[in-house]
């Protein structure tokens, strides 16, 4: 490549083969972050994209299929009825398996389209003709910590980049005061697989997801830890740059160095950039209202939905919400716990549709929901064996995940299960398939989107076959 | 497509499926068939049998005979009986793969009468459904092992049955025969299964087993049907007969072949060559109008020199001495005195642990449990580089320890049998989740062994093994049977229907059966005796206690005693003196009504007797210290043969449920001349090890191994110049980068080689040579030839690593500790995530003895590019990116830190500013500073005072504006580039 004009991706495909520092310092510094990018090399879709940012509302634990979006009249039809032998491979815990066990809420249709949406999910249940629902989908794992490493990074192993990383290497970021991928975690605590369900594995580092905390500084380090005066930190700031532009001067040719000066400049500009994205004071009344920050049970994940607004408001590509402690990992009770997760997020979930759609956002954000598995039709019955606490086990075979927005046909209904919900049967949909598709409305191939990394040419979606949903695009 | 990606449990069942079709069609079809032999047996010849016959069969696949057509290849069927236009044979032609794009190409005709065969039904014109081959024992054995055999097989016995043999199933068990020959419905086996009682439903879980597959049971009927035949096994043997996956054409790449050792060429500026390293370099910078840039000044190279080392920068006084110093060895003795430092180890064993995955914890869940007493294996990496133990013996050790020595029989554990246990440990270091049943079936196992094999591979080997799992390498001549002999050669130790989980299943707390007691006599008898003395001194105090208790007691009783009448005192006393069992009914009567007074027990007495309540306060106070002063048990994670191995398969398109032929250990084929026995015996008389890992690892150390040097040279090389001669440390195959300098790879590695494998030797080898000993600046007229230095026409300017950059940061505030060895650091998580290393008296220690946990890795190594080890990393990154200004900027650890740096300049220094500024550039970056760089200084000081002056106003304790003002300046320096850069 010495003498041939750089192009991005063939740049990275060097990566791999350990030359990563100095010309990557350049890319990161004029390309990533910066107004210009390289001759004719920037960041390009590979097809005319039809969202440009993703809102990715992670429901960790695996939210139950048949009481949300897929009713089942046959389960209540042979609800205590003995299962578990038609299905004991795929069950976790099969000490404690019961039998069949029925919808403890009401589904009903809503929208012009006619959804059916069960009565926990009131608030989205007004948005139905905005969403493409997928009842068909399924994944290859009934553990979380793999099940997560595949639907955030398209293998059940760790170390691999995150679809957030692999967005923002396709695409880059259009605001470079922030970083382009960010992490609204929990402030409660971190997901399970913790900070790599937002790495970069084998991508530059620079792709990995930034966590942004909802409240207090958003980044580690963003504010000083001590005292110190305003001028002091100006003067230090530009003792600094004076320093590394001697040092530089005295070493031509590293752009490193460069990118040193440049990776300064933007911590300092980040400390007010990411301050105003996080000031939800500017928000009106009626909004903070709308998202449910003025309710204990909603304030939290409200907050995060009303900022995610704000992240892509801003140009950031890539924002991921993530609920602490598997509120949605209902293994007992499921009929008060399922309903609990459900309060907390779904008042802020329809706000975000909404608000999107009012301020035109919606056409280039698409919004993503969904977990990592999907639950049994039979019971799990609590230690005492009581039926009334019990919850449902983790699911593989079938998952509803639903988008919203940029590119997505709204009222969709795509595939169906079996007459139990066990199992996606029609028109299924991989975690490939799943990632292919929002790939492509970002406007990006999943085969083209690689690395060369040891030896091979990594993609997303790794080795395995993907298809994009086509029955879900506008 | 999609036929391909499930998996097929028997062959031979769709084999006959498809013979079934093919007479089918052969009825409907009025017209003439297209036949092979007639339609493309002559293209197959053309085209494909170059590859594709009975004599060369790449992919285990032979296009020259319907027989072979119908086995297929490694990936399975690659005819589709039911759809066949989604036939593999199709799909590769389709999408381009077949022929390779470098052979001969199928013309549109040729394609077009493929298809049209495939498509009408892949006819032959001899019947070949006579010749399919019946079931076998090798296709019910897998299923065995997969359903039954963790409960009837080697280790547990239920219901004294054992399925890992015909003979033992015709044997059975408590209930009788397993199996009853040519009856499949009388055979207990299948009724067990049929009944759903077997394998047991609901504790599937529970020894990680998935439910019997409908076609699995299928496959046992008609074996049994068949009346059980046994074939003889005809496994696949390295070296037996000439090789069909292997040509010696692919033998004929550089990195396959063993190095040479080249003359160093004769370039024109001979005065600038110091050892052959510079000849082979002159030569090519020669060839481009270069030379190798000047040599770098004495306190530049010091500052390298240390750093590379150590990584640790030199003390002031370090540089000024070796800059005056006036002996002409004076750099050669630098290198001895570094090479010879403790710290030595740490920097170098810390490169290791990188390629070795060190992890402390097991990863996977989230819990991320931890994994005790790894750090010995940590420890013996430091110590194996500061020994400068033979890098031979290094990998020995690491990958066959345990078949080394007999240490269960040993009469005392020396140095030695503990090292090479400990070393062992190296093969389980991986990601792995078996702690967990739920993530311990067997596809769970099979993903941590393929971790090991490729850490081992892409490590040592700069081999991407990890391809050959599922499907022969695309671009390396590696057929998947190669990585199936690898891990043939593990299965010893690594079986994956024998797997010792690291969950705690007996042992000492905490442990797991992953751990052996052999750690040296000496260490356990220390362990011992303190275990001993704690238990006496307990014992000791609590007796003490026992006695003082007594007597406060009876003092008291006595008292009381006093206060009765006569009569009954004297009574008392007598009962009191008289034990329980002799005492009279009177005299029970009385202890009963009395027993208040003449029973005081040490709750009581504590309240009644203050002198008691100390001494008791104290004893337990003593015995909690004591108690405090327990050791774990010390017990060694390793790595052992259990010298009775489960068969291996290779398994098609790497599915654990698709199990191909029966392999044998050995190594890649592509390594070897071709007739490589792989030999492996028990290691010594009696040894219950099966002695694989142990051939192996004397195969892979042979002096003229083409990798195993070539290697690690390559990565020494790549520590001291900043890349690797070949770039792809982890790849020497085609898809690798090609050496930039291969002559000189080779020479160093046949020298590493020559020099009994010495590490130290290869360091002097290259920080000797005058190519190490360049200027660091860059003109532009290299710049311009030079663009990526890859010709090295000037030394690379490298930024310190994440441990370098903390460790020096500790050493420049005086707060290093430089303890070695032991448990690890704990680590300490703020609520907003920040991770920090805990401090201990005597300040922080090293990073490397800080714990290195998956999840909790310390903030300001991670924000520096310290790798996640999944598995392990070949290679670091090295990052600018925000949060590391932002981190050296504002947190509150490196602000304290730069705090005690200035305290230290102003101490060493005195009051003086330029003094200062010069005792803080000669401590950061081991030079004064440039004119230039001191008039910034002084000008940013004189700012930063009138600052901090200003600020001094409106607090009520202000420190002197001036030390605040030369701890901002600190702070500034070590953000400065200057500080994290190594010229």
């Amino acid at each position: 490549m010495n003498h041939q004009p750089i192009t991005r991706r063939s740049f990275f495909d060097s990566v791999g083969h350990g030359i990563a520092g100095a010309a990557l310092a350049q890319l990161l510094s004029h390309d990533l972050y910066g107004e210009e990018s390289l001759a004719g090399s920037g960041p390009r879709p590979h097809h005319t994209p039809r969202a440009t940012a993703v809102i990715h509302l992670f429901m960790n634990g695996g939210p139950s299929q048949m009481d949300l979006f897929d009713p089942k009249p046959e389960l209540d039809r042979h609800h205590g009825e003995a299962h578990f032998d038609k299905i004991a491979g795929e069950v976790e815990n099969p000490t404690a398996a019961g039998a069949l066990m029925r919808c403890p809420y009401k589904f009903s249709r809503h929208g012009e389209c006619g959804m059916d949406v069960s009565d926990a999910l009131p608030h989205l249940a007004t948005c139905a003709d905005d969403i493409a629902l997928i009842r068909s989908m399924y994944t290859v794992n009934l553990t979380h910590e793999p099940a997560l490493y595949k639907i955030h990074s398209g293998r059940q192993v760790g170390g691999r980049p995150s679809m957030g990383a692999w967005v923002t290497y396709g695409l880059g970021t259009e605001n470079r005061n922030l970083p382009a991928y960010v992490v609204l975690d929990d402030p409660l605590g971190l997901p399970i697989n913790g900070t790599q369900n937002w790495q970069a594995g084998f991508l530059p580092p620079v792709y990995q997801g930034t966590r942004f905390r909802a409240t207090g500084s958003p980044v580690l380090n963003l504010k000083p830890d001590y005292e110190q005066p305003d001028s002091v930190a100006a003067l230090k700031q530009d003792l600094i740059a004076r320093l590394d532009r001697i040092h530089g001067a005295a070493r031509p040719g590293n752009p490193n160095l460069n990118a040193r000066i440049a990776g300064y400049e933007l911590a300092a500009r980040m400390q007010l950039a990411a301050g105003d994205a996080l000031d939800l004071t500017q928000e009106t009344a009626a909004t903070q209202e709308a998202y449910g920050l003025n309710n204990e049970t909603t304030e939290s994940y409200g907050r995060r939905c009303l900022i995610a607004r704000r992240l892509v408001e801003r140009g950031v590509r890539f924002v991921q919400l993530f609920i602490d402690n598997q509120i949605f990992d209902n293994h007992t009770n499921l009929e008060t716990g399922l309903k609990g997760a459900c309060q907390r997020t779904d008042q802020p979930i329809a706000a975000l549709l909404k608000d999107l759609k009012q301020r035109g956002l919606m056409d280039r954000t698409l919004v993503v929901w969904g977990g990592e598995f999907g639950r049994l039709p039979i019971a799990q019955l609590p230690a005492d064996k009581n039926p009334s606490g019990a919850g449902r086990d983790h699911n593989k075979n079938a998952m509803c995940t639903w988008m919203a927005g940029g590119g997505i046909k709204g009222g969709t209904i795509h595939g169906t299960t079996d007459e139990l919900g066990f199992a996606a049967v029609e028109d299924r949909v991989s975690v490939p398939d799943w990632h292919a598709t929002i790939l492509h409305l970002l406007g990006l191939h999943h085969e083209e989107l690689f690395i060369n990394h040891a030896g091979l040419r990594e993609r997303l979606t790794s080795v395995f076959e993907a298809n994009v949903v086509q029955n879900i695009l506008a | 497509m999609r036929q391909f990606v499930q998996p097929i449990a028997n062959v031979t069942r769709v084999g006959a499926a498809f013979a079934l079709l093919l007479l089918a069609t052969r009825i409907v079809h009025a017209e003439e068939p297209v036949l092979f032999e007639t339609s493309v047996q002559a293209i197959f010849r053309a085209k494909c049998s170059p590859c594709h016959s009975d004599r060369t069969a790449k992919a285990s696949l032979n296009l020259s005979t319907p027989a072979g057509i119908l086995k297929g290849s490694e990936s399975g069927e690659i005819l589709d009986a039911e759809t066949p236009a989604d036939s593999l044979l199709l799909q590769m032609i389709a999408d381009g793969l077949m022929p390779p794009e470098d052979e001969p190409q199928l013309t549109e005709e040729e394609v077009a009468a493929i298809r049209q065969w495939v498509t009408g039904g892949a006819r032959f014109a001899k019947s070949s459904a006579t010749d399919q081959p019946q079931v076998t024992q090798h296709d019910v054995l897998p299923i065995l092992y997969l359903r039954c055999t963790v409960c009837h097989g080697l280790r547990r016995r239920e219901a004294e049955l054992d399925l890992r043999t015909k003979a033992s199933m015709l044997a059975g068990g408590k209930s009788g025969p397993a199996i009853v020959p040519g009856d499949p419905a009388s055979s207990l086996l299948l009724k067990r299964i049929h009944a759903g009682d077997m394998p047991p439903r609901r504790e599937l879980v529970a020894v990680s087993i998935k439910v019997i597959s409908d076609s699995e049971i299928e496959t046992l009927t008609k074996w049994i049907a068949a009346g059980a035949p046994e074939v003889p096994a005809a496994p696949d043997v390295p070296a037996e007969g000439p090789d069909r996956l292997v040509s010696d054409e692919d033998r004929d790449f550089w990195a396959f072949k063993p190095p040479q050792r080249h003359a160093a060429p004769t370039v024109r500026q001979a005065d600038q060559v110091v050892n052959f390293i510079d000849a082979f370099l002159l030569a090519k910078l020669e060839a481009e109008g270069l030379t190798l840039a000047p040599a770098a000044d004495r306190a530049t190279l010091i500052r390298r020199a240390t750093l590379d080392l150590t990584g640790l920068l030199p003390e002031p006084e370090e540089v000024q001495q070796f800059v005056a110093d006036p002996d002409p060895h004076a750099y050669e003795n630098l290198i001895e005195r570094l090479l010879a430092s403790p710290h030595y180890g740490e920097r170098w064993g810390r490169h290791w642990l990188d390629v070795a995955g060190y992890s402390e914890s097991e990863g996977v869940q989230h819990s991320d449990k931890p994994r005790p007493q790894v750090y010995r294996y940590r420890d013996y990496v430091i110590r194996a580089f500061n020994d400068d133990k033979p890098y031979d013996r290094f990998l020995l050790e690491q990958i066959a320890g345990d078949e080394l020595a007999d240490y269960e029989s040993a009469e005392a554990i020396t140095d030695e049998l503990y090292d090479n246990l400990v070393a062992t440990g190296f093969l389980r270091l991986g990601v792995d989740g078996t702690f967990a049943n739920i993530t311990n079936f067997v596809p769970d196992r099979l993903d941590m062994i393929a971790d090991e094999i490729d850490l081992l591979c892409s490590t040592i080997m700069g081999l991407t093994m990890k391809c050959a799992r599922c499907h022969s390498h695309k671009f390396d001549p590696i057929p998947q049977r190669d990585y199936y002999r690898l891990a043939a050669v593990f299965k010893g130790a690594l079986d994956e229907h024998d797997w010792l989980s690291p969950e705690r299943k007996s042992g000492a707390p905490g442990t797991s059966d992953r751990y052996l007691p052999y750690v040296t006599t000496a260490e356990r008898t220390t362990w011992q005796a303190n275990e001993q003395r704690i238990d006496a001194a307990v014992q000791a105090a609590r007796q003490q206690l026992s006695e003082k208790q007594q007597s406060a007691a009876q003092k008291l009783v006595e008292q009381r005693l006093a206060a009765l009448p006569d009569v009954l005192r004297d009574d008392l006393r007598a009962i009191l003196a008289t034990p329980d069992v002799q005492r009279t009914d009177v005299q029970k009567y009385l202890a009963e009504k009395f027993e208040k007074q003449l029973r005081i027990d040490a709750e009581e007495l504590k309240k009644l007797d203050p002198e008691f309540q100390k001494a008791a306060a104290d004893a337990e106070a003593e015995i909690k210290k004591l108690e405090s002063e327990r050791q774990p048990e010390p017990l060694i994670r390793a790595l052992w043969d259990r010298g009775e191995p489960s068969p291996s398969y290779l398994l098609r398109r790497g599915d654990y449920l698709n199990p191909g032929p029966l392999i044998t250990p050995g190594v890649p084929a592509a390594l070897t001349r071709g007739d490589y026995q792989f030999n492996a015996q028990p290691p010594w008389p009696g040894a219950k090890k099966t002695g694989r890992r142990l051939a192996f690892a004397r195969w892979l150390t042979q002096p003229d191994h083409p990798l195993t040097a070539r290697v690690m040279v390559n990565r020494i090389w790549r520590h001291h110049f900043g890349q690797g001669i070949v770039q792809s440390l982890g790849n020497f195959g085609r898809t690798g980068s090609p050496p930039s300098h291969p002559e000189l790879l080779d020479r160093l590695a046949v020298e590493f080689a020559a020099s009994g494998w010495s590490i130290k030797q290869m360091h002097r080898t290259m920080m000797l040579s005058a190519a190490y000993r360049q200027q660091s600046s860059a003109t532009p007229d290299r710049i311009q030839r030079d663009p990526n230095n890859l010709l090295l026409s000037h030394m690379p300017l490298r930024r310190m690593d994440a441990e370098a950059l903390r460790d020096t940061l500790l050493q420049v505030a005086r707060r290093l500790d430089r303890t070695m060895n032991g448990p690890p650091v704990g680590v300490n998580a703020r609520a907003d995530g920040l991770i920090t290393a805990a401090e201990g008296e005597q300040g922080f220690r090293r990073s490397i003895y800080v714990l290195q946990r998956r999840r909790q890795v310390p903030t300001i190594l991670e924000n520096f590019d310290l790798p996640q080890m999944n598995p392990n990393c070949i290679e670091r990154g090295e990052s600018v990116v925000a949060p590391q200004a932002l981190h050296l900027l504002n947190n509150g650890l490196v602000y304290e830190l730069a705090g005690h740096f200035a305290a230290r300049v102003r101490q060493e220094a005195g009051d003086d500013r330029q003094r200062q500024i010069e005792r803080a550039y000669l401590i950061t970056s081991s030079r004064p500073p440039t004119a230039e760089e001191l008039a910034v200084a002084q000008t940013a000081i004189t700012d930063l005072t009138a600052a901090w002056e200003q600020n001094a106003a409106k607090t009520d304790k202000p420190k002197p504006p001036e030390e605040s003002a030369l701890a901002s300046f600190c702070h500034a320096l070590i953000n400065s580039a200057a500080y994290s850069y190594i010229d």
